[in-house]
């Protein structure tokens, strides 16, 4: 009981400290994991034994492998030269400008790590705007709403789905089976939302359309021999991921070999690739492991499993959508990372109490990824774009979030938990 | 030894904290120069206002957060941005760099070695009451400084 109620405690504490945004999401956890080691030592629940067991070293292998693959695209300026090709394309009409850029974001994040791709994307767009002569505050928005969105479709697409798919088993292609098709809905309804919400910027006829035309895709691409080898890399290690399953290769080895194969071919400076590998994230969930595996060896996660699986008369299609909203609005609020590696053990103890779980972890996944669009900080890609926004001379602030991106998150959980309904039986296979 | 009160010049155009910054980018333009120091009514200096801070206000954005932008050759409609009506009628206190000066005892190779760091195109020179006698640009003091590298016909420096 009582180391229940300390490990409780510690990671209550932390949720809260990175909500109230008291403390840096690492060093907390940093913390807390030191604390929750700390006490199950002392208390005689957990060891540091444990506490490395607990790290799923599947989800760091396959986040680290991503990250060096982005971080030896980023400096090649081929993100620049999508977003120049989409505003030609456009030819500075703001809906199709909205479109394609908000497309370009979405595909590339689907891919790699939103974050990054954001903090590509996003300069370019200020850029675009400013010569357009039109506020940059729709395209953010709807770059980082609809990339977390999308994200939610492939199993590299978004931190939550690594970590379900190691828990739960699923490969590359049960994403694109089971989570893209409800996605894509939702990401055209989240789409059409923002050109409705957006009516009024998006009406107005950007005075200097011809600025855009005269920007040069190509002299933006610096470094097209390091791109391409990079890309084919990248496209190497997707198609593997789409044969995972019969080759029996993890998810993780896949992208370290793929780092692994361009770092040969690239040879770049190491030390420049290695500073643009967000270390801090990979700390982030490997303390936020180890802070975890002490709740779940308290026995706190099996009692919250045990909770749930009283209420076994509520019909399974329900308990679905109440994770779904429920992880949603706590995802909105709270960083979706500890949300889901906590939930991750609760699930586990449904599926041991023998309930039928694989519908769970899609509800999940699709809770984690829709519910961040909810405020500002519900995702870090809204916390970059806001970040940004606030060194120009229009800052997105909290209550334009809350008026937006609001009502998307609201319209794509609903139009998931429609999904989440009819596909009931698929999404249980 | 030469020091900064060999090179600089003593007629300096200058404008009080409360001046507007309309009045102030008007002095600019018509006295063709690149700092206005910024004095109280006893002639103190208070702060320097130079062109890099006017045209702070009409720069875009994605100046700042770009790496690089040479592939974009016309800068469409920020080309034209002026600073509004408002912001031309606040007062040059708000706009302001702290008070970078020396006196006139300084040497050229520190005065050089100051504008460098603070990123200015003129060192403002003051007296030890703090009051304004001079002004000396980055190029009056920089040949100055290169004129004492001159050789003598023997070769040693004179």
């Amino acid at each position: 009981m009582i180391p229940g109620i300390i490990s409780g405690l510690i990671f209550a504490a932390s949720l809260y400290l990175i909500f109230a945004e008291k403390l840096n999401r690492t060093i907390t956890a940093i913390a807390g994991a030191a604390a929750m080691v700390g006490a199950g030592l002392a208390l005689g629940f957990y060891s540091e034994k444990e506490a490395i067991a607990a790290i799923d070293f599947n989800t760091l292998g396959l986040l680290l492998g991503m990250m060096i693959l982005v971080a030896l695209l980023e400096p090649t300026g081929f993100f620049q030269y999508l977003a120049i090709w989409a505003a030609r394309l456009s030819r500075g009409r703001p809906v199709r400008l909205l479109v394609l850029l908000g497309t370009v974001t979405t595909v590339l994040s689907m891919f790699l790590d939103n974050v990054t791709t954001v903090v590509l994307i996003a300069p370019v767009t200020i850029l675009i705007s400013e010569i357009l002569g039109v506020s940059a505050v729709p395209l953010l928005m709807a770059e980082a709403l609809l990339s977390d969105t999308g994200g939610v479709a492939t199993l590299i697409g978004d931190p939550p789905n690594v970590l379900i798919a190691s828990a739960a088993g699923f490969s590359f292609n049960d994403f694109l089976t089971h989570a893209l098709p409800i996605v894509l809905v939702a990401w055209l309804t989240a789409l059409l939302l923002l050109r409705y919400l957006f009516r009024t910027e998006l009406g107005k006829q950007p005075p200097h359309a011809d600025a855009v035309l005269k920007l040069n895709p190509a002299e933006a691409f610096n470094d097209r021999t390091t791109a391409r080898q990079v890309l084919i890399v990248l496209g190497a290690a997707i198609l593997l991921f789409f044969v995972q399953d019969r080759l029996h290769l993890s998810p993780a080895f896949i992208a370290v070999s793929a780092s692994a194969a361009a770092l040969v071919w690239v040879r770049p400076a190491i030390s420049d690739t290695l500073q643009r590998v967000e270390w801090s994230v990979l700390i982030f969930f490997a303390a936020l492991f180890a802070m975890v595996g002490g709740l779940e060896a308290a026995g706190v996660l099996r009692a919250v499993a045990a909770l749930v699986a009283q209420a076994q008369g509520v019909p399974p299609v329900l308990l679905g959508m109440i994770t779904l909203w429920v992880v949603a609005a706590l995802s909105a609020v709270v960083d979706n990372v500890p949300i889901t590696i906590a939930l991750i053990p609760v699930i586990e103890g449904l599926g041991a109490a023998g309930m039928e779980i694989r519908p769970l972890w899609w509800a999940l996944a699709l809770g984690a990824g829709f519910g961040g669009n909810g405020t500002l900080i519900g995702s870090a890609a809204n916390i970059v774009v806001a970040s940004l926004s606030e060194r120009t001379r229009t800052p997105i602030t909290s209550a334009l979030w809350n008026r937006r991106g609001l009502p998307v998150m609201l319209a794509t959980c609903a139009v998931a938990s429609v999904l989440f309904v009819l596909a009931y039986p698929w999404l249980s296979r | 030894m030469t020091n900064i009160s060999d090179c600089m010049k003593p007629n300096v155009v200058s404008i009080t904290a409360s001046a507007s910054i309309g009045q102030a980018a008007a002095l600019f333009a018509v006295r063709h120069i690149g700092t206005l120091p910024v004095i109280d009514s006893t002639g103190r200096l208070v702060g320097l206002l130079t062109l890099r801070d006017l045209l702070a206000l009409v720069m875009p954005d994605f100046v700042r957060l770009m790496e690089d932008f040479d592939f974009v050759h016309d800068f469409g409609a920020v080309e034209t941005r002026r600073p509004s009506p408002e912001t031309l009628s606040r007062p040059v206190r708000e706009v302001m760099q702290p008070p970078i000066s020396v006196e006139q005892t300084c040497g050229l190779l520190r005065a050089s070695a100051l504008l460098r760091h603070h990123d200015l195109l003129d060192l403002p020179i003051v007296n030890p009451d703090g009051r304004l006698v001079g002004i000396a640009s980055r190029v009056d003091i920089g040949t100055a400084l290169l004129a004492s590298w001159r050789t003598t016909p023997e070769g040693g420096t004179p």
